[in-house]
């Protein structure tokens, strides 16, 4: 196992524990059913992309996006966060306020595909169905990101997000807060009858998901430098909802463990499947990837059937000094 | 200085007047108007489907009045959501279990509390040291009120898990967490233990000599008869006569629609 191939697996890693920690609040936790999510990682990563890219007209002009200000680091991140939590604001409004929450989800859904199909067809916005490619590495200015250090370094940024983003979700996990967020999960009536607000809980929820999502967009998209419609396609939503059933609903250690069996752990398989050549030829071309589909729903029906609290259920809060 | 004269306790903490409630067609309420006195019990009483539940959740902002209007202490509450009620101290418990099943017992109190640091996004990030003395404080409260009502050996289980008449007992300790000045309950006897029943009703009139005022949905007319100061009938989403227990027997199209039969 090389370095670069070490680093490349820690970094997804990174990158899908932030993204399911942010998952889990918002549907383990509060109950928001968001399919949606992957826009939200989608917009932090074209933010961070255009703030830290120079204008279109540079490079030649091969490719057209709006903005390009080639801000340093950490500015394209930090908008890449703002950017998931902004755009949470005009969603949340529209579709958590009124909406019954099976509708939400559907709303949601339908959000993602509009989304998408949106970007892909306008493609002087954010690059069109080709995407936007030549984002700069953060720090390449600093230090050349083809090297070995700089492999542990984008290693070590994103290990500092990754405890970032565990700490402010497991802050608010396990605080009065959380346990008002869990109420209103479990029936929103008797929540708003003991006096929670909860489209300002959602909406709340909604958005400090959305700036994490939006974070974990800015590193990948730092990492692999090209970003296009192809990337967010909303089955990507659904294969961090399987990482949550799989990890645990509201269990953030779950999460974390979810982000490493189910993403992590199924492009790593498919991966070694495609590199062994006597597995790769069988069947048609692409058939290991549709397999893989198979696999994740298979996964979500066999965990909502035979343990649908996944491996770390949430936890039962005991306190101090009770009887027994 | 006028207000001196007459005694504040006088003035109804709730005035209801002429709330009508519709689904789509049914008049599940239809023009009820109600003065609620303070520091007394007040019993709402009726057939099934009389409306009670529908009135008690129209009062408490769960259902929305389709018209009519609410004055809670001296303010127009008609348009308020639940939640801004609840924290006015109007507070409702539901006919039906509500409990907040994935979460403890002691939790379902606790959630209640609505002075806790830690019950903000800035309370929750500022960590644990910032909230920690209220969280005792009320985990102090919330095992009171689990001693008086027998249910201290539950505090750690599910309520999920518990019977409907432990749930029943969680949801009228979730409601006092609140420290309600109005405390509007729907049934809150039916399914529970007889014996729990007693101390509910004392504690019920405990609460009544610290000032708190209730109205309360109850099937069980001997417990009307010991626990409301005052009676209100309905029948098909009306008011059909209001008085004491006593004077109410007396009247005889309230016996026939309601108390016999
Ligand atoms: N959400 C609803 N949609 C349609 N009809 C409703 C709804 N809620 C209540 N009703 C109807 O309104 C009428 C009054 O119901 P309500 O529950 O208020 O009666 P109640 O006096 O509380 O009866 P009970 O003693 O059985 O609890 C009933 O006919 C009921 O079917
Ligand atoms: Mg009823």
């Amino acid at each position: 196992m090389n370095t670069y191939y070490a680093a490349n697996l820690l970094i997804y890693a990174g990158i899908d524990i932030i993204a399911c920690l942010a998952l889990n609040l918002q549907f383990g936790v509060t109950g928001i059913v968001n399919f949606s999510f992957i826009v939200f990682q989608a917009v932090g990563a074209y933010a961070a992309a255009v703030l830290s890219m120079p204008p279109d007209t540079a490079n030649g002009g091969f490719q057209h996006y709006i903005g390009g200000y080639s801000l340093p680091f950490p500015a394209p991140w930090v908008g890449g966060a703002v950017a998931g939590g902004l755009l949470a604001i005009p969603v949340g409004f529209v579709v958590l306020r009124k909406l019954r929450s099976d509708y939400q989800a559907i709303a949601l859904l339908v959000l993602s595909v509009i989304a998408n199909t949106v970007i892909t067809n306008a493609d002087k916005f954010l690059g069109g169905a080709a995407g936007i490619s030549l984002v700069p590495p953060p720090l390449s200015d600093v230090i050349n990101p083809n090297t070995e250090p700089y492999e542990y370094l984008y290693v070590g940024i994103t290990a500092v997000c990754v405890v970032l983003a565990l700490v402010v979700v497991n802050r608010v996990v396990n605080s009065p807060y959380g346990r008002s967020l869990r109420a209103m999960r479990e029936r929103e009536l008797a929540a708003a009858a003991i006096g929670k607000n909860p489209v300002q809980l959602k909406m709340t929820i909604f958005i400090v998901g959305g700036v994490i999502a939006g974070l974990s967009g800015a590193i990948l998209v730092g990492f692999i430098q090209v970003w296009a419609p192809s990337v967010w396609l909303y089955p990507e939503t659904i294969i961090l909802f399987a990482a949550i059933i799989v990890g645990g609903r509201g269990n953030n250690v779950g999460a974390i463990l979810g982000a490493l069996l189910v993403p992590v752990g199924f492009e790593e398989v498919t991966r070694l499947l495609n590199n062994n050549a006597s597995i790769a030829n069988l069947g048609p071309p692409g058939l290991i990837p549709a397999l893989q589909w198979v696999a994740i729903g298979l996964l979500i029906l066999g965990f909502l059937w035979f343990r649908p609290q996944g491996v770390r259920p949430e936890p039962r809060r005991i306190f101090e000094g009770g009887p027994e | 200085m006028s207000s001196t004269l007459t005694a504040p306790t006088d003035k109804p903490m709730l005035v209801a007047n002429d709330i009508h409630r519709h689904f789509e067609g049914m008049h599940a309420v239809d023009g009820v108007s109600l003065d609620v006195i303070p520091g007394k019990i007040t019993g709402l009483i009726g057939p099934n489907g009389a409306g009670k539940s529908t009135f008690m959740a129209v009062l408490a902002g769960t259902l929305p009045a389709t018209s009519g209007t609410i004055v809670f202490d001296g303010e127009d509450i008609t348009r308020m959501p639940a939640y801004m009620r609840a924290r006015r101290r109007l507070v409702r418990t539901f006919q039906l279990p509500s409990e907040f099943a994935q979460l403890t017992v002691l939790e379902n109190l606790l959630v209640a509390a609505p002075t806790n640091r830690g019950d903000s996004l800035f309370g929750a990030l500022m960590g644990k040291r910032y909230w920690i003395e209220d969280e005792r404080r009320l985990v102090g409260e919330a095992r009171s009120l689990l001693k008086r009502f027998g249910m201290s050996a539950k505090e750690s289980d599910y309520a999920g898990s518990m019977s409907g008449g432990q749930k029943r007992l969680i949801e009228i300790m979730r409601a006092l967490m609140l420290h309600p000045s109005l405390l509007l309950l729907d049934e809150p006897m039916s399914g529970v233990h007889p014996k729990i029943v007693e101390e509910i009703q004392y504690y019920l009139q405990d609460l009544r000599a610290e000032g708190l005022t209730i109205l309360m949905v109850e099937h069980e007319l001997h417990m009307v008869e010991r626990l409301c100061d005052t009676v209100v009938v309905m029948a098909q989403g009306k008011v059909i006569g209001s008085g004491t227990m006593t004077s109410l027997r007396r009247q005889r199209e309230i016996v026939d629609a309601y108390l016999v039969g």
